[in-house]
């Protein structure tokens, strides 16, 4: 098919579409529902007791941070999928990650046992609560960013997972006790670096151009 | 392309309209929006074919067509247009990349028999002298090609290698390159 066929096509067959909201009322949206959503998982979790007994600052502020950087993570994967805005909201996704990295190790006791944080097998509850827990939240976010477009996908994912990582954590924290912060660090943490990782290495498989048919330039996929 | 004031942004009344379902304002945008995909593409792809940058300009068009709704009208178009020409460029390079790494050059055989009005003539023994003297006067990108391919009968990724250019640009160059010794000696044949 040449180019103005498809113009053509194109403009034959054209649909009406509502203009997507902006990325940071998206990002409300999304961050409304998580909030609810890891509420109801603290209070399902925590009928024995939380982790919040008689915690103060050192526990408080990396979960604030935690927060923060999971707002400021969903805002730029959704500003990821619309073409043309600045990629600013990115760096402060990463800077905002760092504190929050920063704050746990702070919050970390100074005589800690490194070498005991590996074996603190009681953390793969943790695990367990970031990464299932956590996949709902992922889902409801990849299904929004998937009606954007598939600009930077390893990107797009990564921040994706690190907004949850990050919230799921935060749930995570609040529902279990922790012993202190080298563990959260190294533990959380890791887990949440973990998903960023693999989110970005398996972003484009979500995150895709819909596949072009070479015999009739129709999509193929997505139903687009 | 990216001026608050170029007339592009005028587009985004366009676009705007084509998200309500105005199809005569979307031919419009498009027919409009095209030659300036296809300039983009070919300033950034001097080296693609014709049909090559064709294939851009419709992955492209495909993909605003796709990502319309991602459009806000309050923002200037040209930022949002660009932003998808410049991605979609990046991941053609992509594919031409993954496409070149999965190829298998083979040149073809001719095979030689014993009568010589079977043999055609791309087998005959040519001018030597002629076929050096054409090889001269190619460019120096095509040159080298021809020089580290099929002179020095070097892989493609050797090739790569020593001339510090993409397997893709040595391609193309050595398909030039042919082309113009096939030009340059058949005119010297006649």
């Amino acid at each position: 098919m040449n180019t103005n066929d498809l113009i053509d096509n194109l403009a034959a067959g054209l649909e009406p579409v509502a203009p997507l909201w902006p990325p940071g009322k998206r990002a409300a949206a999304w961050s409304l529902g998580a909030a609810l959503y890891v509420s109801l998982l603290v209070i399902g979790m925590s009928s024995g007791g939380t982790g919040t007994d008689g915690a103060g600052a050192m526990f408080w502020v990396p979960q604030i941070a935690a927060i923060v950087t999971g707002l400021v993570a969903s805002a730029a994967a959704f500003a990821s999928v619309v073409p043309g805005l600045p990629k600013q909201s990115r760096a402060w996704a990463a800077a905002a990650a760092l504190v929050w990295l920063g704050t746990l190790v702070v919050a970390s006791p100074g005589d800690v046992d490194w070498a005991t944080v590996p074996v603190a097998s009681h953390e793969w509850i943790c695990v367990g609560v970031i990464v299932v827990g956590g996949a709902p939240l992922m889902l409801a976010l990849m299904l929004m960013l998937r009606h954007g477009a598939p600009l930077s996908p390893a990107t797009t994912a990564a921040l994706a997972a690190l907004a949850v990582g990050t919230l799921a954590n935060v749930g995570a924290c609040l529902s279990l006790p922790h012993a202190n912060g080298a563990i959260t660090f190294a533990w959380h943490g890791g887990v949440v670096l973990a998903l960023v990782v693999v989110a970005a290495v398996s972003g484009s498989l979500v995150f895709a151009w819909p596949a072009r048919s070479r015999s009739n330039d129709g999509f193929t996929r997505n139903g687009r | 392309m990216t001026e608050p004031n170029s007339p592009i942004d005028s587009l985004g009344e366009l676009m705007r309209a084509a998200q309500q379902g105005d199809g005569a304002s979307y031919l419009e945008l498009l027919r409009t929006i095209t030659p300036r995909i296809r300039q983009v593409i070919r300033r950034q792809r001097g080296f693609a074919g014709i049909a090559e940058v064709e294939d851009l300009v419709q992955d492209v068009l495909l993909s605003v067509h796709t990502v319309r709704a991602t459009y806000d009208p309050a923002r200037p178009f040209g930022p949002w247009l660009l932003a998808i020409v410049r991605h979609r460029l990046v991941d053609g390079a992509r594919r031409y990349a993954r496409i070149a790494r999965r190829e298998i050059h083979a040149d073809e055989e001719d095979v030689t028999f014993s009568e010589p009005e079977a043999n055609d003539d791309i087998s005959e023994l040519g001018d030597a002298a002629a076929l050096h003297e054409a090889v001269r006067a190619l460019p120096e990108g095509q040159r080298q090609a021809i020089e580290l391919l099929k002179l020095r009968e070097l892989s493609l990724k050797e090739a790569a290698q020593v001339s510090g250019t993409s397997v893709g640009a040595l391609k193309v160059a050595t398909h030039r390159a042919m082309a113009a010794l096939r030009r340059t000696l058949g005119k010297e044949r006649e």
